[in-house]
């Protein structure tokens, strides 16, 4: 577990070349810093005084470095542990309850400060034995050690998390004018570097993308090992089996765009015959299913979760009819998500959006740049926009990555 | 400057000091009385503080405090044997109408002997008798700035033993018991830089006071002698040896009043 301290230094630190000399010897000893905060004496006469923050590989090898430091005039600055309290009962936050970001986030217990596991915006912050973690307030229990207050908690800025990776060039805009190769190029260049680390890459897919006709190319990518989670719902989920079997798209036929006889109830139809086989996998094992996204996330396997609302017909067997289980299924495949693809989805991908860390590299390819700006405006800085019609957008992506 | 009547090596705080060394009082105190006749022959005055029995290091009156003209900063002694010396230090200066400010209580921090001025800046050092944070404290207490020096050999435990300022721009210092980024603040600090070998400062050759253009010095090295001599400085060397046993030479014997902090 990284371990993190806030130290100060204060003097004549500049011109005695005592910050060179801290920050050096912090590095000499393997740990990063990050200068919070400098100030720079007026005169001649007048202390500087920095804020820096130490990273450490674990504890052991934070504490000589303090130790050192503190020869040096380094010392920690004065912090308050963090404030527990007990909920009382269970789905209830305490309150005053600490509501989180999605940013990196510590939190000071026992003098130690303590990296949160899941960074999750709009949750509570339970401390247990084994780690601190983001709870949303559904799940908490009673007896749960929660977070109150803003004492003893720090957050990482969003120009960190920026600056922690090559991400640099999104600058959370919306790219309507931007050439769009590139940015294909780019994020095919993120998710090949997501995967080098071994991070995962997650698509949230809206029905536009079988409307469009793009479901063969995100199939593609999903044969090919370029997809490792995927989230939907029941229309993206259904169309692209309707698409696979009947080929039309809410019984618009796909290959010639021409609206098909009867074709209105032909995705009820295939949610009515899926349901017959019991689930998606079934159907792919019984041949009803035999090419399209969900296929693919069946034979590869990937894992996908299909997520339920009050306007879906049928649903698919595999439709998490309940929200909140929906939302918790979800939150059991985004630990290692790396990159995230939010394809022509809007209410998924602000959902998708509310659970994931902020270091999450998050593009949002939408034909319509509202959405796009609303992902941010919901607090997902870090997701950059793509405005662009997403056949377009996932047939290059496709080309880039599986040529 | 305090007579040595009650000097002795009655405890070890650095590495010079060893109990079982017996101190000559008798040539203590001759020695001591050559020294102020040579300061006072050089045109000094020496004011005397009474010594007191029990405090054998009150002697070494560059660590009673930081003086910066009618302020007094009294030291905060690492060693609780020395910690008894401050009361009478500051008796001395209240009685002699100087204002005594007080470092904060949870720094070190020795005085002249970690403390030497230089053009407008205060130089200091830390590690074995002062601490960094010292440096801040000082510094807000004096209105000096302060330029921090890490003393890397516990034998050379003190500034002034490694850093001897001999006017507005030339001053000796032993580098190699300095810190890379102290030696070289000091470096760009001062114009002319008379370095000393470390085998010269373990001989406290550093360990030396400037009166006028006399430098008064416990030992003095044929090669310093003349690179002092060529600057037109004239060298008294004074028989410390005595005071050697407990590791304070010239120096240390002595607390320069007339020092204006910042330029």
């Amino acid at each position: 577990m990284p371990a993190i301290e806030r130290v100060e230094v204060e003097g004549h630190i500049i011109d005695s070349l005592i910050l060179a000399k801290v920050l050096d010897l912090i590095v000499a000893a393997g740990a990063d810093y990050r200068v919070i905060d400098v100030e720079i004496g007026r005169t001649q006469a007048d202390a500087s005084r920095a804020v820096i923050d130490i990273t450490a590989d674990d504890e052991a090898s934070l504490d000589p470095l303090l130790e050192t430091l503190q020869v040096h005039g380094v010392n920690r600055t004065a912090q308050n542990d963090a404030t527990l309290v007990a909920s009382g009962r269970d789905g209830v936050l305490p309150e005053g309850f600490y509501s989180t970001t999605n940013l990196p986030t510590s939190v000071r217990v026992d003098g130690h400060w303590r990296p949160v596991e899941n960074p999750e915006m709009d949750c509570g912050l339970v401390v247990a034995d084994d780690g601190v973690r983001t709870v949303p307030m559904h799940r908490v229990r009673a007896g749960d050690l929660v977070v109150v207050g803003h004492d003893g908690v720090r957050v990482e800025s969003v120009a960190k998390v920026r600056g922690a990776s090559p991400f640099e060039f999104m600058a959370s805009e919306v790219s309507s004018e931007k050439p769009k190769a590139l940015l294909v190029a780019q994020v095919a260049d993120r998710i090949r570097a997501a995967h080098e680390r071994g991070a995962k890459v997650l698509t949230v897919c809206g029905p536009a993308v079988v409307h469009t006709g793009a479901a063969p190319d995100l199939a593609r990518l999903v044969r090919d090992g370029w997809v490792d989670v995927l989230f939907a719902g029941n229309g993206f989920a259904t169309h692209d089996m309707e698409s696979n079997v009947l080929g039309t798209s809410l019984g618009v036929s796909v290959d010639a765009g021409l609206p098909t006889e009867h074709g209105h109830s032909n995705h009820l139809r295939v949610i009515n015959e899926v349901r017959r086989c019991g689930s998606i996998a079934a159907a792919v094992e019984r041949g009803y299913v035999s090419g399209g996204v969900m296929y693919e996330c069946v034979r590869k396997p990937i894992p996908f979760v299909l997520a339920g609302s009050i306007r879906d017909d049928g649903p698919l067997p595999d439709v998490h009819a309940d929200v909140v289980e929906a939302v918790d299924t979800m939150r059991m495949h985004v630990a290692d998500v790396g990159v995230t693809l939010m394809l022509a989805s809007t209410l998924h991908a602000i959902a998708v959006g509310n659970i994931l860390p902020a270091w999450v590299e998050t593009f949002c390819v939408d034909i319509n740049q509202a959405v796009v700006t609303k992902l941010a405006d919901r607090g997902s800085h870090q997701a950059l926009g793509i405005v662009t019609d997403i056949g377009l957008f996932v047939r290059d992506l496709t080309e880039q990555l599986c040529p | 400057m305090c007579p040595p009547a009650h000097f002795g090596v009655l405890y070890e705080i650095n590495p010079w000091m060893h109990q079982e060394v017996t101190v000559d009082l008798d040539r203590a105190q001759q020695q001591w009385d050559d020294l102020v006749r040579t300061i006072e022959s050089a045109g000094a005055s020496v004011e005397v503080l009474e010594p007191v029995k029990g405090l054998p290091d009150l002697v070494f009156t560059a660590n009673a405090g930081v003086v910066n003209g009618d302020q007094f900063v009294p030291t905060r002694f690492r060693h609780r044997e020395r910690a008894a010396e401050v009361p009478h230090d500051i008796e001395w200066f209240e009685a002699h109408g100087y204002r005594v400010d007080e470092l904060p209580p949870d720094v070190i921090h020795e005085g002249a002997g970690d403390a030497l001025p230089f053009g407008d800046v205060l130089v200091s050092g830390y590690r074995w008798r002062s601490d960094a944070r010292s440096h801040a404290a000082l510094s807000r207490l004096t209105g000096a700035p302060v330029r921090t020096v890490e003393l890397l050999d516990d034998r050379l435990y003190h500034l002034d033993i490694t850093f001897c300022p001999l006017d507005d721009r030339r001053a000796m210092a032993c580098l190699a018991a300095w810190d890379r980024y102290g030696a070289t603040v000091v470096q760009e600090l001062v114009p002319e830089l008379l370095e000393l070998e470390l085998d010269e400062a373990l001989a406290f050759t550093a360990n030396s006071i400037v009166i006028g253009t006399t430098v008064v010095m416990p030992h003095c090295p044929p090669r310093v002698g003349r690179r002092l001599e060529g600057w037109g400085f004239d060298v008294v060397v004074a028989d410390v040896s005595e005071f050697l046993k407990a590791g304070g030479g010239v120096r240390c014997l002595t607390l320069a009043l007339d020092v204006v902090l910042g330029g």
